[in-house]
């Protein structure tokens, strides 16, 4: 019943805030006293694949990311064979061999680090074989009025016993860059009181790119509270349209999981335990084990979960003007106001202006002459931002392979 | 006027000594007119206008302005009016000479309908004549308050008896209302021992033969001091009259006497009436947060529902309106609280020692008495704040027999919501109400008769899609009966239920509806007996049934939820009880209660069986075992005592000490830190057994300058078995197997506790300092069953350093300032030791429970107080409070928590009320 759980602190968390004068802010926050605990990301899948592990250690709240773990030994062992990893880059495992996780077999991971700690998960089989169902965008207004799209899954497993789901997504976006020019401008000197410029043609693709992105929080859904193991409507991903990524073509690619029950209740705890609290009653955080634990010390914390996963995958592709028809663009990533930075500045300062720093600093983009005269207070030129003149800052110009238009 | 001052003690010696006699052969007519002027300036004008003189302090008259025309009028009809509502009293001598006095009135006969029924009636009225037995006219005396003193003689002379003492009985009643008076404490003066009134204002007292002196003294009214001589049994009954200077004198007050009379440790009285001066929040009287500000009794923080008693959980208190229990007493997740303030007369807050009739939670119980209406004239009060509205009105049914309190009390949040500039908030419903109804009924001399009905509702929707709703219901009936001079009985029912619901409708398939309920029936028969003045009995018994709908969720709109529905519980809890109050000697007072208590889990029901000494889980079950209908599943019986001592140092200073012990049945499932109106309540069970708790307390009561102040030092120590926590992350609403998800640990907790309470003058208010610590501990063999190491750790509510000051400062009559000062250390809370990633998403480590603490919290508020002015025979007394609450505007937080946003965990801290926040009320009696 998470998602009643969920409701109701939502609507709490609002309720009051406004209302009362009450007030939530962020605040810094140190951690005093790193307790460090391996993280262990073990998912396999059923897909024939040279299988990854990842492992790190906990790091302290202010610091900036996960310390891989190296130098350990980690091995998955099943009734039909051993499947050994290697680290081929830093906290990163990969199986030496590719392989693909069989159901009805018990698989046992075990690793052991470098500090001579050894880890073992318990036994634990492959998931249901359950393919993602349907995938479809939709026009919706969403709770707090705003007009955007959604991103809905619909599953259905007629044996009812996947019922726990975890989904990814990997969105990818055509952007078009709105104040493309076909030549760039070029720095030729950048030395008083030369600070010579030049256009000169672009040589690749700067209008058109592509960007990726993944998704990066937990999506989980469960049917195991209805009468059939039927997800129906389930939003993977909501976007409004006020987001540049789907202002022209669109495309995502949902990975659905099937989970245990353990899994599934150990994912929804993080979530739950990483959600917007209510003011009011907050749930009582602790630490939860997975089923990873340690063979020399009971005590040690691990995280993370081994589990063994059914993975399949949908893609769909929209256009803009398909689901807004006659509904203006969404504003793109910035609002790309041309301006004409100043190229030489003349006595007394005796240096080149900004323009001739922008340009190298790859900050500015090409747009027009300017029609004002140049002078030691406005330049020759009027430039944009550079991701208005070219999509390489937003994405890679070559269109992914599974890209398809209309 | 000052200069008369010396004549008017002569000429009141002169009265006393002398023979006089009331002249009223020759009253004057008198035709004059006031308007809007000084009492003195009345004065002034009836002496110029006629031939009476008066005598008077002119500072006892006061700043009330009067106004009334009279043609033809008696110089008593003028007067009558002058000093209605104040507390002067006047006296005719010689026809002209009009004698002015402060509170005591010059007796010449006694009062109509005096002596009502009474078996041997005293003797002529000749021998009844005024005495006083101190100076009571000297304006250096610096007690304001005077008492009159009469002199009673009860009972002839028996020269054959060779009885050494006799027995005196009676009523004390409100000389207006005619209302019993309880708690009135009738003391021996010279003894310091006494008894006090029943709440039919009955009162027993063995006197030895000949004079003595009876003080009768209680909150709000004006003391008396009574001659009685004594010659044989008989009976007198007392008339008190209201105490106006009392009203705003007094914020709070635990009769006075008490706080060194009793033997009881750890027991606060809060009397509504006076609290009306105290800051409030969003313009609410809230008894229950008053409460708070008392050592010893918490909350997790401002905007949480739930009290802490002394370390205690907050499932652990008992909140009884009128004997019938109310689950969860607040509105709007416990900002408001659900006590309508307007109906409740006060409250008894047992923290200490509970007595014998009460059971079955560990720490606390809240008594919530609701007034009983006047049942001579109609009157109501009504109450306009920025949040609420409440009404309360009093309906005589049969005059001085029957009357109704109806009151009721609403938000307009409502149209606060609608009318933000937000979306969000715009389609959103936050709204609650309560309702109160009592009747009460003197069916005669020995019999009493009352019902309470009370229902409270809260509405929340605040997304489109879901709406939450709670309830509380609760209703009494209880009848008194007087059976004879020693004994009295009560016979109480009571009904009580707590739901609530949630209905979800979203988009997709799985809208549902979702209920919890818990009602639950008691009877209950109490009996006194007063077997001497050494020993006061007080026994009886009670039984209870528990009917609980654990959770049960239904498909709505053609949704595919599965509908669940967790088995009923049912359960019988029963105690006997009795005590006794046992005088030992002058000093020392004994209190000695004994309670035994059963409580049976009823079939139907299936229990699972699980492995023994092993935790309970899927691994370890081995069956589930079937009951029958009313087939006892479990019982569980406890002992309990409850003894405390109270030893006289000296006449104003007291040593107390008690021993406590309680068992609780009930349970409250939340994993939240703090309380939820989520939170279920469960049954003891096969696999939960009740929670125990022991508590020693010792304590040193002073009261100093007759009474004007009041001082405590209470220490105390408390450890509990079995209370409960839960796993981690645990979900307890509609789970089956609960049991698998709890863990019963231990608890300990002590403390000392300080209070210095004025309850007299223009500046009064307490100061309050608790230094406590609560700790809890879960230890097991089994890592998924210990918390902490299973190391004693501080629980969500230990708050070592607790101090408030309540202070009142009345400028003139009208006007008065009122402040709240509160510190308290910040809260532990359990802080992520350490970040990891996870899937591309971040994530912190919890480890040791609140091993934190937020910041402290701290809070001013201020409030001023006009009463609306004293004019006579107005239609309606006004006051109004202009608050401000928070007045520096500390952001206290009340929470910090960690979100991952965008991948990222961001650490957030919360608090409620982060600005000043104003209020104004205005209130009105008619």
């Amino acid at each position: 019943m998470k998602h009643i759980n969920t409701i109701y602190r939502l609507f709490l968390l609002f309720a009051i805030i406004s209302v009362l004068g009450g007030c939530t802010e962020e605040i810094s926050f140190k951690t005093e006293n790193l307790e460090s605990a391996l993280v262990i990301e073990a998912t396999i899948t059923n897909e024939i694949k040279n299988h990854e592990i990842l492992l790190s250690r906990t790091y302290k709240f202010e610091a900036d990311g996960p310390i891989p773990e190296e130098n350990a030994t980690v091995v998955m062992v099943s009734e039909s064979g051993t499947f050994n990893f290697t680290e081929n880059e830093s906290g990163k495992y990969v199986s030496t061999q590719s392989f693909s996780a069989q159901p009805g077999l018990d698989y046992v991971l075990k690793i052991s680090t470098a500090n001579g700690e050894s880890y073992s998960s318990k036994p634990t089989r492959l998931t249901t074989t359950t393919d993602i169902g349907d995938l479809y965008a939709e026009r919706r207004t969403n709770d707090t009025e705003e007009d955007g799209v959604s991103i809905f899954v619909d599953t259905y497993d007629p044996t009812g016993t996947s019922q726990y789901y975890r989904f990814e997504y990997e969105e990818s976006y055509k952007v078009v860059a709105p104040k493309w020019r076909a030549n760039d401008l070029v720095v030729i000197d950048p030395e008083w009181p030369a600070c010579s410029v030049e256009l000169v043609p672009k040589t690749d693709e700067r209008r058109v790119c592509f960007a990726t992105d993944t998704s990066n929080t937990l999506i989980l859904g469960t049917t195991a509270n209805l009468e059939e193991d039927r997800l129906s409507r389930f939003e993977v991903r909501r976007v409004n349209t006020d987001n540049y990524i789907i202002g022209h073509r669109y495309s995502i690619l949902v990975r659905q999981y099937v989970q245990s029950n353990e899994a599934f209740s150990y994912f929804s705890n993080l979530q739950e335990f990483s959600e917007s609290e209510s003011l009011f009653s907050q749930v009582q955080p602790g630490f939860f084990s997975g089923n990873i634990s340690s063979e020399t010390n009971s005590e040690d914390k691990v995280i993370g979960f081994f589990e063994l996963t059914y993975v399949s995958e949908k893609r769909i592709f929209f256009n803009y003007n398909d689901l807004f028809p006659g509904v203006d663009q969404p504003p793109y990533v910035s609002p790309c106001f041309e301006f004409a930075p100043v190229r030489d500045q003349g006595h007394p300062t005796d240096e080149c202006g900004l323009l001739i720093t922008a340009l190298l600093n790859n900050e500015i983009s090409y747009w027009m002459e300017n029609p004002e005269p140049e002078s030691i207070e406005t330049g020759p030129y009027l430039m944009v931002p550079i991701v208005c003149g070219d999509c390489t800052e937003l994405g890679s110009n070559v269109a992914p392979d599974f890209w398809v238009e209309e | 006027m000052m200069r008369e001052t010396l004549k008017l003690i002569g000429l009141i010696l002169l009265l006393l000594i002398s023979q006089y006699s009331k002249a009223q052969e020759i009253e004057e007519k008198i035709t004059i007119s006031f308007t809007d002027e000084l009492a003195t300036e009345a004065l002034l004008k009836i002496e110029s206008t006629t031939n009476y003189r008066f005598y008077y302090v002119e500072d006892w008259l006061g700043e009330n302005r009067f106004s009334g025309t009279y043609s033809n009028a008696t110089i008593t009809d003028i007067l009558d009016d002058l000093f209605n509502e104040t507390v002067i009293n006047y006296y005719l001598l010689n026809g002209t000479k009009v004698i002015l006095t402060r509170n005591n009135i010059i007796y010449d006969q006694l009062p109509e309908g005096f002596f009502e029924e009474a078996p041997v009636l005293p003797e002529e009225s000749e021998d009844i004549s005024p005495v006083t037995t101190n100076p009571v006219f000297t304006t250096a005396q610096k007690r304001k308050e005077v008492i009159p003193t009469r002199t009673f003689r009860i009972g002839k002379e028996d020269g054959n008896s060779n009885k050494k003492s006799f027995k005196l009985k009676g009523f004390v009643t409100d000389n207006d209302t005619n209302a019993p008076i309880d708690n009135v404490s009738i003391i021996r003066k010279g003894t310091g021992r006494g008894t006090t009134t029943d709440d039919k204002g009955y009162y027993e007292i063995i006197l030895p033969a000949g004079e003595n002196m009876l003080e009768l003294r209680s909150l709000g009214f004006t003391g008396s001091e009574n001659r009685v001589v004594i010659y044989n049994d008989g009976s007198l009954n007392f008339l008190l009259t209201e105490s106006l200077e009392q009203l705003d004198a007094v914020l709070i007050d635990a009769k006075a006497e008490s706080n060194v009379e009793d033997a009881t440790t750890g027991t606060t009285v809060i009397d509504v009436k006076k609290i009306k001066n105290i800051p409030l929040v969003l313009g609410e009287r809230d008894i229950l947060k008053v409460a708070t500000t008392l050592p010893g009794i918490a909350n997790a923080g401002e905007g949480s529902a739930g009290f802490n008693v002394r370390g205690g959980n907050a499932d652990q208190n008992l909140f009884l309106l009128d004997d019938a229990v109310i689950y969860n007493p607040s509105h709007f997740f416990g900002i408001f609280s659900g006590i309508n303030p307007f109906t409740t007369g006060g409250v008894t807050i047992y923290k200490g020692n509970i007595p014998a009739e009460y059971g079955g939670r560990l720490s606390s119980v809240f008594d919530l008495t609701t007034k009983d209406a006047n049942a001579s004239e109609f009157a109501g009060e009504a109450s306009i704040g920025p949040v609420t509205s409440s009404l309360a009105l009093e309906i005589p049914i049969e005059k001085d027999k029957a009357a109704l309190l109806v009151g009721g009390r609403s938000t307009y949040s409502d149209w606060i919501l609608r009318s933000l500039d937000d979306e969000a908030l715009k389609n959103s419903q936050a709204n609650f109400y309560d309702i109160v109804v009592k009747y009460n009924h003197k069916l005669g001399e020995d019999d009493q008769l009352k019902a309470t009905g009370y229902y409270s509702k809260d509405n929340f929707s605040i997304t489109s899609d879901s709406i939450f709703k709670y309830s509380n219901r609760a209703a009494s009936l209880r009848w008194d009966h007087q059976f004879n001079d020693k004994h009295n009985g009560s016979v109480i029912l009571a009904n009580s239920q707590y739901k609530f619901n949630i209905d979800f409708d979203g988009d997709a398939n799985n809208d549902f509806d979702l209920g919890y309920d818990i009602t639950e029936t008691e009877l209950k028969l109490k009996m006194g007996y007063n077997h001497s003045e050494a020993h006061k009995f007080d026994y009886g018994i009670s039984t209870k049934l528990y009917n609980s709908n654990p959770g049960s969720i239904s498909p709505i709109n053609n949704s595919i939820v599965v509908p669940v529905d967790i088995a009923s519980e049912r359960a019988l809890e029963s105690a006997i009880f009795i005590s006794d109050e046992f005088t030992v000697s002058d000093r020392l007072l004994l209190s000695a209660g004994f309670r035994f208590s059963t409580f049976t889990a009823l079939g139907s029901a299936f229990q699972n069986i699980y492995a023994d000494g092993l935790p309970k889980n899927e691994g370890t079950f081995i069956e589930s075992q079937e009951f029958g209908n009313n087939e006892a599943i479990k019982t569980y019986t406890g002992p309990e005592f409850r003894l405390s001592s109270r030893y006289f140092l000296d006449e104003a200073l007291s040593v107390k000490a008690s021993y406590n012990n309680t068992y609780q049945y009930i349970h409250t499932l939340t994993n939240n830190t703090t309380i939820s109106p989520t939170d279920t309540w469960k049954l003891s069970d096969l696999n939960i057994e009740p929670q125990r708790a022991q508590q020693y307390s010792l304590g040193l009561y002073k009261n100093l300058k007759e009474n004007e102040f009041e001082l405590s030092l209470e220490g105390y120590y408390k450890t509990a078995e079995n209370i409960l926590d839960f796993k981690t992350g645990a979900q307890l609403l509609l789970n089956e197997n609960i049991e698998r998800e709890v863990l019963q640990g231990e608890g300990q907790a002590y403390g000392v506790e300080f209070l210095l309470r004025k309850s007299k003058g223009r500046l009064n208010g307490w100061f309050g300092y608790t230094y406590s610590r609560s700790l809890i501990k879960f230890e097991s063999d089994f890592s998924e069953e210990t918390i902490n190491n299973g190391d004693y750790f501080p629980s969500n509510f230990d708050k070592p350093h607790d101090l408030s000051l309540v202070a009142n400062y009345k400028l003139t009559q009208r006007f008065s300032l009122s402040a709240n000062f509160v510190y308290q250390t910040g809260r532990p809370v359990t802080v992520p030791v350490g970040n990891f990633v996870i899937n591309n998403s971040e994530f912190v480590l919890y480890s040791d429970r609140n091993e934190f603490r937020i910041p402290d919290y701290y809070r001013l508020d201020i409030s001023l107080n006009v009463e609306g002015n004293h004019k006579i025979k107005k239609l309606a007394h006004s006051f109004w409070n202009l608050s401000i609450y928070n007045v520096l505007g500390r952001n206290n937080p009340y929470s910090v928590f960690f979100v991952n946003e965008d991948g990222q965990v961001k650490a957030f801290q919360s608090s409620i009320f982060a600005i000043p926040i104003p209020t104004i009320t205005y209130n009105f009696q008619f």
